[in-house]
């Protein structure tokens, strides 16, 4: 069944970005933009290489403020937050980073303990218990004592984002989730974030370029482009006469979301 | 082509600003000192990095610089029939200046380049960003063991140096040169007091150590996120953490005479 089947429009929104502006020197790279992203449901921010995919995914966790705009998350406006705020909101984000950003001098036990010894009061042995548990909820057994320069990219990407949900966050953000992976890998990560979107009601936000695991996932698709973004379900998309997203989405985009908006599957 | 007064104007208005980024950093760093939690275990891990691993490296080098003014004052001294004031002029000029200084640079090469290399490489894979999200502030988590084990190893490594570069005098002056043992000792004891030589010794190592590590750390928290940035976060480091040693030197000796 398509994941976009699921979808009503009366899901409350989760993050919602309002009126923003962005310009790098004189490159503009948000001019007005505005979109949302629903709760418990995955959003893919699509679009070209430097339409601002990563950068707004990095402001939906403080890392980037826009020049101008307004950008609320989980109900708390970003703009007026200092630090010490901005930690507090960042509690309930979990952020699996395109290369997982994993600390390179710690294990990969420790990594993705670091959130609980850092903000839990919870004993060794809890911590030891709940980080085997996310290890074995991403499929990675026996890598506690590596170093995550001893992993490959795929395992890296699953042991990053075990550490992205060891807090059991409410918004998972992941930032090219599967670039540089092969086949199996992309599916394996797919499916994970399915199953956290479907299993731990996630509110799931990803930046992607691969197409099809991106159609597959999205429950609503946001395509950045001339600065700004247009959102909507993949049917909405399947059936838009813009001929910039038609040229975006390739005839096989196209055709694919033709057939998730008719009824077929998405196998 | 830019005016030159203008060009001198926005110089100067970027080295200012630089130097209050530095102080603003420098201030971060030690308001989080009194934060909990105790980073005990990362600090003591940065000890053995920038300390312990010197070690070797502050040796040597302070034998061979005692070696070298043990021969270059006795040469000198002989000339005027001081020759028994050798351990007087090795153990002064490294107790006061060389000792510190000279650690100082050193560890600024090894070690604080180490640092910048470290800091940046983890802006430049966001490994500080992934910190930051998991509401870790990275200035209190890597910024601070390293500036304040910095601060902490300086005065060690400086007396180890005082001390192997006052065996390398006393390995050239009594044993190659021939001058009396107990004469070198004797005029060293004499010589030097220990409050206002070793005590402003350790303290300039101190100086000098604290000022090391905010620059290597300042500077690679602030690099760009690429290879280039990282490069540039270790050499700018290497040279500014140098030329501040020997400035603030200066300014420590002319105002404290120490």
């Amino acid at each position: 069944m398509s994941a976009s089947a699921n979808v009503t429009e009366t899901i409350e929104s989760h993050v919602t970005f309002d009126s923003i502006f962005l310009s790098y020197g004189t490159r503009d790279v948000f001019r007005d933009l505005a979109c949302e992203m629903l709760a418990r449901r995955v959003t893919v921010l699509m679009g070209a290489s430097g339409a601002g995919k990563s950068t707004l995914l990095r402001m939906i966790g403080g890392l980037q403020r826009p020049d101008r705009g307004h950008i609320s998350v989980a109900g708390q406006a970003l703009q007026e937050l200092d630090e010490p705020g901005l930690a507090k909101v960042r509690k309930r984000l979990g952020m699996l980073f395109q290369n997982g950003a994993l600390l390179d001098s710690m294990t990969i036990f420790d990594n993705v303990a670091l959130p609980l010894r850092e903000h839990s009061s919870l004993t060794e042995a809890e911590i030891a218990t709940a980080v085997r548990e996310r290890l074995d909820a991403v499929g990675l057994e026996g890598v506690e004592n590596l170093l995550p320069g001893e992993l490959s990219g795929g395992m890296l990407r699953r042991a990053a984002l075990a550490r992205a949900i060891v807090e059991d966050p409410e918004i998972l953000l992941c930032d090219e989730p599967f670039s540089g992976l092969d086949p199996p890998n992309v599916e394996r990560i797919e499916a994970l974030l399915t199953r956290l979107n479907r299993e731990r009601g996630l509110t799931v936000i990803v930046t992607s370029h691969h197409m099809a695991s991106s159609l597959r996932m999205g429950h609503r698709l946001v395509l950045l482009r001339n600065n700004t973004a247009i959102s909507g379900t993949p049917e909405e998309l399947a059936t838009s006469d813009d001929s910039e997203i038609r040229d975006f989405l390739g005839a096989d985009g196209v055709a694919y979301l033709k057939t998730l908006s008719s009824g077929g599957t998405s196998e | 082509m830019a005016n030159p007064i203008s060009e001198v104007g926005r110089q100067t208005l970027e080295m200012l600003s630089s130097f209050g980024r530095v102080t603003l950093f420098a201030s971060d760093v030690a308001r989080n000192l009194f934060r909990p939690p105790v980073r005990f275990g990362r600090t003591l891990e940065a000890i053995y990095d920038l300390g312990v691993l010197s070690v070797v490296l502050i040796a040597t080098s302070g034998f061979a610089v005692g070696a070298v003014l043990g021969l270059q004052g006795y040469t000198t001294l002989v000339r005027f029939g001081a020759e028994e004031s050798l351990g007087a002029v090795v153990g002064l000029s490294l107790i006061r200046e060389l000792g510190p200084v000279l650690t100082g640079l050193l560890v600024t090469g090894r070690a604080g380049s180490s640092v910048a290399a470290e800091i940046g490489t983890m802006v430049a894979t966001e490994q500080l960003d992934g910190l930051r999200m998991m509401s870790v502030n990275p200035v209190h988590f890597v910024a601070l063991p390293k500036a304040l084990a910095m601060t902490l190893v300086m005065p060690l490594l400086s007396a180890i140096f005082t001390v192997c570069a006052i065996f390398g005098g006393y390995v050239v002056g009594v044993e190659l040169l021939g001058l009396d043992g107990g004469t070198y000792l004797a005029s060293l004891e004499t010589s030097v007091d220990f409050r206002e030589d070793v005590v402003g010794s350790i303290l300039k190592a101190v100086i000098f150590g604290a000022l090391v590590g905010i620059i290597s750390t300042y500077r690679g928290y602030s690099s760009e996120p690429n290879a280039a940035g990282v490069s540039r976060a270790t050499t700018s480091t290497v040279v500014i953490a140098s030329v501040t040693i020997l400035f603030s030197d200066y300014f420590i000796t002319a105002l404290w005479g120490v």
